[in-house]
């Protein structure tokens, strides 16, 4: 498994709010590899924005606190390592691109002016040079006259398009590896198909590893090579793409893919997930589902479900498989 | 041809753009610009577009808590862009709404119980001993508890809060609803749930219904007709399987092809649209969609399109076709 | 009866315009039949009780879980706590105090300057027998627990006709001054147009508007009354709650929930009174607990350099007293100052820890 380049194990991130503990991210454990898509798949509350900020220690404190575990950058701790070097990684190894455009961009300065501090920052140019390297990475991502647009400011700008500036600060550095933190959420149906393709490129043409975190499995079809499917702040099951589309094994990959809408069917009623998303403050003991589950069975209240390899890389922590 | 419960004609909504000292009025807005369509008893129009296509504009203008520009809405055959205060409020007690973001469509400081109440108070429906009955049945239809009625919005959940909206705005028996974006601030496995409830009410009450969306596999699954719009006009308008399996206009072929479905087998050829929708206030000579069209001619660029209706009752407004 | 109040909205507001009605009534009476059954302030204390007893502690008794959700955060916050208990401290004292502390008013010079309990200083005193000023050592004493001043009146007695006037003062000015500005604001939010723009500028000249030249103006004219200091202080120190209230009111405009009522077919003066004021009534009554200690100081001031109203012993009037004799007897001086001290700092933490208590941000 040379090939891994970031490695989380038994992550947990606990939230210590006043009404008492959040467990986001309860014992997450995965690995990302060089030039693949790894989605992070689930509803909101599921610690999947969690488990990603905790990956560059982003998480606020307080009253967020990663309690336990091991990030392994190239077999380096990033929870132990000095804030120094978490610096030197950040952007620079390891970049970050969130969901709003609208307010991860300074409405200050003008835009080519954001893209290259990252380079100056990272790369140690000087203004000419950085300016340039941006104007490339603009171009890249597909920005039209972007010598011209360099000089506007955010707000001349649409989400789209400010979301494939925030993807060409991401790429300033080269990094190894792009976090992207539900990057088409914000954005119109025939935009986030752009985007989506940038995506598809920069893993193709640059070899990236990208860990990608959506909702919609809509977009997860069109990027993921490995799935990683997440409920209550643990993981439900994991896989390759095709095994979590053709064989979803676990409950709830089973009922997520059943509540969606359809165009290709009839106009008919949906089967939806009954129930809500538990509190994370006070979850249901045993597997965290099972109150929503319809296979549900006595030892699914008592005892935490053990992740259960059912081939290759496909796994799922459901009582149903062991 | 039969009327329809809701006749719309050639409407208007511009919203003022206004500079310097004295609010000199320079530009408009073009949100709605003549658009006519009709709804018939009991149906479902779904109206999909990108954000600030002028959807939402088009609903609140239909029941005028905004003023039109210009142009006719006949609720029953009878102009209400007409109609005096009182009418208005007779016609609050026939068409309601449904709102997007259920945090904000609910008054905090108030119970669930006095907010779905509050139709019935305003219109003096019943007593009061009637009043909390009507709630209580009310909460048991959209799958909540009596118990509910004492709550406040921040002791629910999104989707509970969403189903009170559902509730207040069926207080008053209304015959047409209006339901601006209603699942999509949800989580999958909540949507489902609300999309059943909103067509299942509709099958029970005989409701029509204006789903107002920017996901046409959410448009797709409640609509039994389909209007997609763009800058402020609708560009085509046909019945559900006829639009998705006949789609005319370029822009809702590209739309179509846009939608990520979940499933990664599907190699679709993929309309990519160029470039982003056009300001509203300075809309583009001739069709309004020429700027991006793929298949753009000569007279795109200097005629606007008007709606044609083609075989198997399909409008659409393109050159390609007439 | 059902009918009546179903068309002005429930029991409640019937009741209320009831006892306003009562109140008018015995305001007609006092002009024209009877002379003086209340004293000018007492119809305001009337007025401000019945205001609170129906738009404030009858909602918070009908919305007891609301009410209780809302002190459960209140209660995180220790120092709102102290603050909530030392102004319901200081209301007792107010209401029930001068009935047991003696005159505050009674001069007695042969008691004059006795320190307070625990404490005693070195004084010249007169001896009556000799004829002479001899020093000696006086000790606070029971009949007197917190000292006398230079007159011999009574420390404890002018501290708690002090909380009365401050609270007085404190409370009337700010209601007063917190009413206009809501109205204000509110009007100028909902309304857009032209009257915002007009009420607006209307604010921003009262705002610029030398609020304390004005006070000596008044006073001077009129003389120094408490009254007119309460009036005062109310007419001019609206301007920052109307700004507030109205921008409070204009987002709260754009929030579905108030296009939802419209659509419910809510007249305007439904949407104004049952859905925004309701609303910004918070950030109203966080603003209205932090300036009610503003309002307590500028009194002070005006006392303590002699523009107080000088028939009412105000803890300025006492403060400014004090200073004279801080040499001999610092306790003069410094007893008031405490008390200022706590008052002004028990309602800031108040004000803080409703604001959090409120705020639906600090839901962690």
């Amino acid at each position: 498994m040379n090939n891994t380049v970031l490695e989380v194990k038994h992550l947990k991130t606990y939230f210590f709010t006043r009404s008492g503990v959040v467990k986001a991210v309860d014992g997450i454990s995965f690995g990302l590899r060089k030039g693949e898509s790894l989605c992070l798949v689930g509803e909101s509350g599921c610690g999947k924005t969690a488990t990603a900020l905790s990956i560059l220690r982003l998480i606020d404190s307080p009253p967020g606190r990663i309690i336990g575990g091991e990030i392994l950058y190239h077999g380096e701790d990033l929870l132990r390592c000095s804030s120094e070097r978490l610096r030197q990684i950040r952007g620079n190894r390891i970049a970050m691109i969130f969901q709003d455009p609208q307010t991860s961009l300074n409405p200050v300065f003008t835009i080519g002016d954001q893209v290259a501090e990252q380079i100056k920052l990272h790369l140690r140019l000087k203004h000419k040079p950085a300016m340039e390297r941006a104007l490339y990475l603009m171009e890249q991502v597909g920005i039209p006259q972007a010598r011209e647009r360099m000089k506007d400011y955010p707000h001349q700008f649409s989400g789209g398009m400010k979301q494939r500036v925030m993807i060409a600060a991401a790429l300033s550095c080269e990094p190894e590896i792009l976090i992207a933190d539900e990057p088409t959420t914000a954005l119109d149906t025939t935009i986030k198909a752009q985007i989506l393709d940038i995506f598809r490129d920069l893993k193709q043409e640059r070899n990236m590893s990208i860990l990608f975190i959506t909702h919609d499995l809509g977009t997860v079809a069109g990027i993921a090579d490995r799935i990683i499917v997440m409920y209550g702040g643990r993981v439900a099951e994991a896989g390759t793409a095709l095994d979590i589309f053709d064989q979803p094994k676990h409950p709830y990959t089973h009922g997520l893919f059943n509540c969606l809408p359809n165009i290709s069917a009839g106009r008919n009623r949906l089967t939806p997930i009954p129930g809500m998303i538990p509190s994370l403050i006070d979850p249901p003991e045993g597997c965290i589902f099972n109150p929503r589950c319809e296979h549900r069975m006595p030892i699914c209240s008592e005892e935490r479900p053990k992740e259960v390899v059912l081939s290759g890389e496909h796994f799922v922590a459901c009582h149903l498989y062991s | 041809m039969s009327k329809g419960l809701v006749e719309v004609e050639n409407l208007k909504k511009y919203y003022p753009v206004t500079a310097g000292l004295l609010s000199r009025h320079v530009a408009d807005v073009k949100a709605v610009d003549g658009v006519s369509f009709y709804i018939m008893e009991g149906e479902t129009l779904g109206l999909v577009g990108e954000s600030g296509c002028g959807k939402s504009s088009l609903g609140r203008t239909l029941l005028r808590l905004e003023e039109p520009t210009a142009g006719r809405v006949l609720y029953k055959g009878s102009d209400i862009t007409r109609w005096d205060k009182r009418q208005l409020k007779e016609l609050r007690k026939e068409a309601q709404m449904i709102f997007q973001d259920p945090q904000s469509s609910l008054d905090p400081r108030m119970t669930i119980g006095d907010s779905i109440g509050e139709a019935l108070l305003i219109h003096s429906i019943g007593s009061e001993k009637d009043r909390l009955e009507r709630v209580e049945e009310l909460l048991k239809r959209v799958g909540l508890e009596p118990e509910h009625a004492m709550r406040y919005p921040h002791e629910l959940s999104g989707g509970q809060k969403q189903r009170v909206g559902i509730a207040r705005a069926l207080a008053v028996t209304p015959k047409l609803i209006v339901a601006d974006e209603p699942v999509s601030a949800l989580d999958v496995s909540v949507q489902a749930q609300i999309l059943n409830l909103i067509m299942d009410l509709q099958r029970e009450l005989e409701l029509a219904y204006l789903f107002i969306a920017h996901d046409l596999a959410v448009i797709g699954q409640v609509s039994d007709r389909i209007a997609v719009m763009y800058l402020g006009q609708i560009i085509e308008l046909a019945d559900r399987t006829e639009l998705f399996s006949h789609p005319l206009h370029p822009y809702t072929e590209a739309l179509l092809s846009a939608i990520p479905l979940p499933d990664p087998h599907q190699k679709r050829e993929r309309i990519l649209l160029q470039g982003e929708v056009p300001s509203p206030v300075n809309p583009p000579p001739g069709c309004r969609f020429h700027t991006r069209c793929p298949r753009v001619m000569k007279l795109c660029r200097q005629e606007l399109p008007t709606l044609k209706l083609l075989e198997g009752n399909h409008l659409v407004s393109c050159h390609l076709y007439g | 009866m059902k009918k009546i109040s179903s068309k002005v909205g429930g029991l409640k507001n019937l009741m209320f315009i009831g006892a306003l009605l009562v109140l008018g009534l015995i305001l007609l009476l006092d002009i024209y039949l009877v002379d003086k059954i209340l004293a000018p302030l007492e119809y305001f204390y009337l007025f401000f009780a019945i205001l609170v007893i129906f738009y404030g502690l009858y909602p918070l008794y009908v919305n007891r879980r609301l009410t209780k959700y809302y002190w459960e955060r209140t209660k995180r916050h220790r120092l709102a706590v102290f603050g909530l208990s030392f102004i319901a401290f200081l209301i007792a004292v107010a209401i029930i105090g001068p009935f047991l502390t003696q005159d505050p008013t009674k001069v007695n010079f042969e008691e004059k300057n006795l320190p307070p309990l625990g404490f005693s200083i070195q004084q010249s005193v007169y001896d009556l027998k000799t004829g002479e000023f001899v020093t000696r050592e006086t000790p606070g004493t029971w009949k007197h627990l917190l000292g006398t001043d230079d007159k011999g009146r009574d420390m404890l007695a002018m501290l708690v006709s002090g909380a009365r006037v401050s609270l007085q003062v404190g409370l009337l000015a700010t209601f007063i001054a917190i009413l206009i500005g809501t109205i204000m604001g509110v009007l100028s939010a909902y309304l857009g147009g032209w009257a915002d723009m007009g009420l607006m500028r209307f604010t921003d000249i009262m705002m610029t508007f030398p609020f304390f030249l004005l006070l000596v103006f008044i006073i001077f004219i009129f003389g120094p009354s408490l009254a007119f200091i309460i009036l005062a202080i109310g007419l001019t120190g609206w301007t920052g709650t109307a700004r507030l209230v109205r921008s409070e009111a204009l987002s709260l405009r754009t929030r579905e929930f108030i296009m939802a009522s419209k659509s419910l077919g809510a007249s305007d003066a439904r949407i104004i009174f049952r859905h925004l004021i309701p609303n910004v009534l918070s950030s109203i009554i966080v603003i209205a607990t932090l300036s009610i200690p503003a309002v307590i100081l500028a009194e002070a001031a005006l006392s303590f350099i002699g523009l107080g109203d000088p028939t009412v012993t105000s803890w300025g009037v006492v403060l400014h007293a004090g200073q004279r004799t801080l040499d001999i007897a610092w306790w003069v001086a410094v007893e008031p100052g405490i008390m200022l001290f706590l008052t002004v700092l028990a309602f800031n933490f108040l004000g803080d820890g409703i604001r959090d208590a409120f705020d639906p941000r600090s839901q962690l």
